[in-house]
């Protein structure tokens, strides 16, 4: 079968695509478009640091490039250097798999005080995008509200020693930050009770594996429901794990209804089932979700959508990972979806011999092709220091130094 | 020799690494591969060596592909008296304590219907310096040696 499909976004949603697609029909022209000069979205920028063998996908979607065929436009962004309608006009299948990357906010009073922090924000600093905000000062007492993997995730960085990040992509400068960020306690609240928060139990139990912490679990209650057994079993396991330094604090049942504090968050207000409760603090890291980044229209275009279930947006337009699901599922439901929804676009192509596909991109200046990535990645992987196995380029003027783009690529 | 290569995975890992061990030794064997999610305890047959790649997921338990198949081995209670196999592990070793468990509890499986283990257990280590096929080809071609022994076949 052959035919031009255009991806935007070269995430995990958008790689597990194109491998699916190609293994289906090796004859297609796949095309992975991204607004960063590199591939592999969150595998890169969202996996934390010190999971490195979650990052080993990657070899997954090299293979894609280097022996599927299909081909890298990086540093290319739909809606800005190239409209989608002209993207669409393009090519047969255009997918949107952009993910969704700004963090959503609390929704209280006070949510936006200076020393509130998204996970995605604090994520990306952490892990060097090159669209991240400095990293910014927590003082001594954060509190992180969510339970999700990605506020484990930030509490397990916040709490390790610095011996502790070993074999990891951590930057220079973040982990120095980390080093010396001067915290002393890290308390963690659910609005759930612990039984139905969301994070994995094997997340969980990783925290039992920290070397300068002291772990308290407060009413973390019972269950007779095998799936929150095991969450609570996690928990019950870390409860009271370590005598270190930095001592973290397990709340749930917290709704929280307003940031307080002079200019600057200094204490959270919940409400609790036996009434409110103010958590004092020195900044607040909220990882409660996240939502579309300005850029695509993702709210109507999912509005006006044919069968979003199926991941049909329009005619030749679709979606697929966490832009057409939400933020929920990690890199197995996205690899599933990938692969389902290979089968729906397949199933409805007809290719047109006319479109002009990658020619679309013509006159664009700097874009890096996967060569470029290679050439990014040899630079990166080389450059790793004792104790690292890679310095990132954080920059995007780095990164096209590096990956040689040339102007006006044909 | 006839070998079919089946494969339990989460996030695909083990589908390349079963089709590069594919590749490698096609030029020798008769080779088919399969998910295990699409292959049925029925369909094992003795006249076939099998070599399963798989990889651990949640808290050391089999991967999404390899459920199914370990649900229906429960069910139909196959005998696999006459079948010969041997198993390589993905897994990372952040998870200490669960490291590799997936293929150790579908080797199990295979050994409690009464199937013959051939060789040892690899496993590869996700945070690990080594290259899965780096391991995996030796591994294979070591399996496939002691199989042909075994059966008093020629390689
Ligand atoms: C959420 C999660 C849980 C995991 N649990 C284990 C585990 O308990 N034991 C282990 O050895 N490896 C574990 N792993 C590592 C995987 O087995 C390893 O990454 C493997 O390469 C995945 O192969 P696959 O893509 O074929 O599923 C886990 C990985 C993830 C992301």
């Amino acid at each position: 079968m052959s035919g031009k499909i255009a991806i935007v976004g070269a995430g995990p949603s958008g790689c597990y695509l194109a491998q699916a697609l190609l293994k289906k029909a090796p004859d297609l022209q796949v095309d992975l478009v991204d607004q960063l000069p590199v591939p592999y979205g969150l595998v890169r920028y969202g996996v934390a640091a010190d999971h490195q063998g979650t990052k080993g996908v990657a070899r997954q979607f090299a293979r894609v490039f280097e022996r599927q065929g299909a081909r890298f436009f990086g540093n290319v962004a739909i809606g800005r250097d190239v409209t989608l309608d002209q993207l669409r006009a393009a090519y047969d299948v255009v997918v949107l798999a952009a993910g969704l990357s700004a963090d959503r906010k609390l929704g209280v009073p006070g949510d936006d005080l200076p020393g509130v922090y998204g996970a995605g924000r604090l994520t990306r600093a952490l892990f060097e995008h090159p669209e991240a905000e400095d990293l910014p000062d927590l003082g001594a007492h954060p509190v992180i509200v969510g339970n999700g993997n990605v506020a484990i995730d930030l509490l397990r960085l916040l709490a390790k020693a610095p011996d502790e990040l070993d074999g990891s992509d951590l930057g220079e400068g973040p982990s120095r930050w980390l080093a010396e960020s001067g915290i002393e306690t890290i308390t963690i609240t659910g609005r759930s009770p612990a039984a139905r928060a969301k994070f994995d139990a094997v997340m969980v139990k990783e925290l039992a594996k920290l070397s300068d912490v002291r772990i308290e679990v407060v009413g973390a209650g019972d269950s007779d429901d095998a799936t929150e057994m095991k969450t609570l079993e996690a928990l019950s396991a870390i409860h009271g794990h370590g005598a270190g330094a930095k001592r973290i604090t397990f709340r749930f049942g917290l709704t929280p209804k307003a940031v307080e504090g002079e200019g600057r968050a200094q204490a959270v207000r919940f409400a609790s089932e036996t009434g409110e409760e103010v958590i004092p603090c020195t900044s607040v890291l909220t990882a409660i979700g996240f939502e579309a980044a300005p850029g695509l229209p993702r709210d109507v275009l999912i509005s006006e959508a044919t069968d979003t279930e199926a991941g049909r947006l329009a005619p030749g337009l679709f979606a697929a990972g966490w832009f057409r699901r939400g933020p929920r599922g990690t890199i197995p439901e996205n690899r599933a979806d990938a692969k389902a929804l290979a089968s729906v676009i397949l199933d409805g192509l007809s290719a047109d011999p006319s479109r002009v596909g990658c020619e679309v991109f013509d006159g664009l200046d700097n874009i890096v092709d996967y060569a470029g990535w290679c050439r990014i990645d040899a630079a990166e992987t080389e450059a790793a220091p004792e104790g690292r196995c890679r310095t990132k380029l954080a920059t995007r003027e780095t990164m096209l130094g590096v990956a040689g783009a040339r102007e006006t690529t044909k | 020799m006839k070998i079919t290569i089946l494969y339990g995975t989460e996030t695909g890992n083990a589908e390349m690494l079963a089709e590069d061990i594919q590749s490698e030794i096609e030029a020798d064997h008769e080779i088919a591969i399969s998910n295990l999610e699409d292959f049925a305890p029925g369909e094992f047959d003795a006249e076939c060596f099998y070599l399963l790649v798989c990889s651990t997921y949640g808290d050391g338990d089999l991967p999404a592909s390899a459920q199914p198949f370990a649900d229906a081995m429960e069910a139909e209670k196959p005998d696999l008296g006459a079948i010969h196999f041997a198993i390589f592990g993905l897994g990372d070793s952040e998870y200490d304590e669960t490291f590799n468990h997936g293929p150790k509890k579908l080797a199990e499986l295979m050994i409690a219907h009464g199937a013959h283990q051939v060789g040892e257990r690899v496993a590869h280590d996700a945070s690990g310096s080594d290259m899965a096929e780096d391991l995996a080809f030796p591994w294979a071609e070591a399996v496939i040696a002691e199989v042909s022994e075994k059966l008093g076949e020629a390689a």
